[in-house]
């Protein structure tokens, strides 16, 4: 049996290779970043979604989409477009990349989309990514990169970072 | 080119980035650890934002996004005088960024319906990300609210102090009259100013701060905190809005601007005009 791939797939599993600048265990597929490829004459265009306006990684997310694209075979020219339009939401985020989150030592989002539950705008119940236990608490809605919010397992006594 | 649609994400640009760098000012030096880190991310956060703001207005007019941002003379930024005051104390940072963050959400949540589609899903974007500071906001002022006089009493001669301020961000942009009919702005500033002194008027209410003058807030009121923490309107008659009257900020959509701006101006753009034409 013959598997035919056409060249959109290649482009997609090119563009699953490229890692997210500041989780390097997700690639920009697995975050749901990639809003839609169209190759067309050999010129693929691809239309990134950010996670957050603010995220200075979007130039290099930019690149890395642009040489991922044109390394492919019967590609000749990359167009890489960044859209606010759908909002990036957390359920975008591919189940596989919900695992590889949890393993980078991240506690994945509640697959609820920014619903703000407790006071401080964070879900009241954050899973601890190391030893699973829910007995967490909320530190700061904010953390070292705008996507990130900071909380605390009571059960192991560890610090973790939440995908916002 | 829509010259209306430039005015305005200019203002909102600027708006963003000036208050931005006014929450950078905070990294290092907050009063603790965590609330360095929040308004750092606050900051980064406005600071994207003005970003995304410029990017669709440098588009339209083929300049790039930096000179924008860095590239102008003080007289030609339209931001709001609020954004510029220097932060002051702890009371006077967490009464502005409360205001300031009420007031963005009443103009997002109108922009989300603009009649430019990018411009509406990066209101529907930003409006988002901005939910987290509301909430981080409001965190701070029940916290200071149910909490020692003193605290109270600062943040309630904060608040005063720059409600009559934020009052600016409404002031029409230009081309104003414009923007509206070509639905770039699908709620006019004077209807916007309106939902914003009920809303917050509203939220003073509940926290159980007083509100009566607030509520009054026309163009021509301001206030004073009195000693015993209560707010009292000034009777002493109309006070005429420039920039130049104390405890009032208008004229900052013009290019009219302090010289708390001029010196936020010197240091901002320090590196950009240092090296003209350099690419990092």
């Amino acid at each position: 049996m013959v598997t035919v791939t056409t060249l959109e797939e290649r482009v997609w599993d090119a563009l699953a290779g490229v890692p997210d600048p500041e989780i390097p265990a997700v690639s920009v597929v697995d975050m749901g970043m990639i809003r839609e490829v169209a190759v067309s004459e050999g010129v693929a265009s691809v239309v990134v979604l950010p996670t957050f306006t603010g995220c200075p990684a979007i130039p290099i997310i930019e690149r890395d989409v642009a040489a991922a694209v044109e390394s492919v075979d019967g590609v000749s020219e990359a167009r890489v477009r960044t859209s606010f339009d759908p909002p990036w939401t957390d359920d975008r985020i591919t189940e596989d990349g919900r695992r590889k989150l949890k393993e980078f030592g991240l506690a994945p989002p509640t697959g609820h989309g920014p619903v703000l539950i407790t006071e401080i705008g964070l879900p009241a119940v954050a899973r601890c990514p190391f030893c699973g236990s829910g007995d967490t608490r909320a530190e700061n809605p904010f953390g070292p990169t705008p996507c990130r919010a900071l909380y605390y397992c009571e059960a192991c006594r560890n610090p973790f970072e939440q995908f916002k | 080119m829509s010259k209306a649609l430039v005015s305005l994400l200019t203002a909102l640009g600027d708006d963003e980035l000036v208050l931005g760098h006014r929450h950078s000012e905070w990294t290092g030096c907050a009063p603790h650890m965590e609330e360095d880190v929040a308004f750092s991310s606050i900051a980064q956060d406005e600071i994207g934002h003005a970003a995304a703001y410029y990017s669709i207005a440098a588009a339209a007019t083929g300049e790039s996004p930096d000179a924008l941002a860095f590239g102008r003379d003080p007289g030609e930024y339209r931001h709001a005088i609020v954004c510029e005051r220097p932060n002051g104390d702890w009371a006077f940072t967490l009464a502005r960024h409360w205001l300031y963050d009420n007031a963005d959400d009443v103009r997002l949540a109108a922009l989300e319906s603009a009649s430019h589609p990018e411009l509406a899903a990066l209101a529907r974007k930003i409006r988002r990300e901005e939910r987290y500071h509301l909430i981080h906001a409001d965190t701070w002022i029940k916290r200071i609210v149910r909490g020692p006089v003193e605290g109270r009493t600062k943040l309630i001669d904060a608040v005063s102090e720059v409600y009559v301020q934020a009052l600016g961000l409404f002031e029409p942009v230009e081309e104003e009259a414009a923007a509206v009919a070509e639905g770039l702005l699908p709620v006019p500033s004077g209807e916007m100013l309106a939902r914003f002194v009920e809303r917050t008027g509203n939220a003073l209410d509940e926290l159980g701060l007083p509100t009566e003058s607030h509520k009054s807030a026309g163009d021509t009121a301001r206030f004073e905190a009195s000693s015993s923490g209560d707010l009292i309107a000034d009777d002493r008659g109309e006070v005429e809005l420039s920039s130049t009257t104390p405890g009032v900020a208008m004229g900052g959509r013009a290019g009219r601007h302090t010289d708390d701006f001029k010196e936020l101006w010197d240091v901002m753009t320090v590196t950009y005009r240092s090296h003209p034409g350099a690419s990092w």
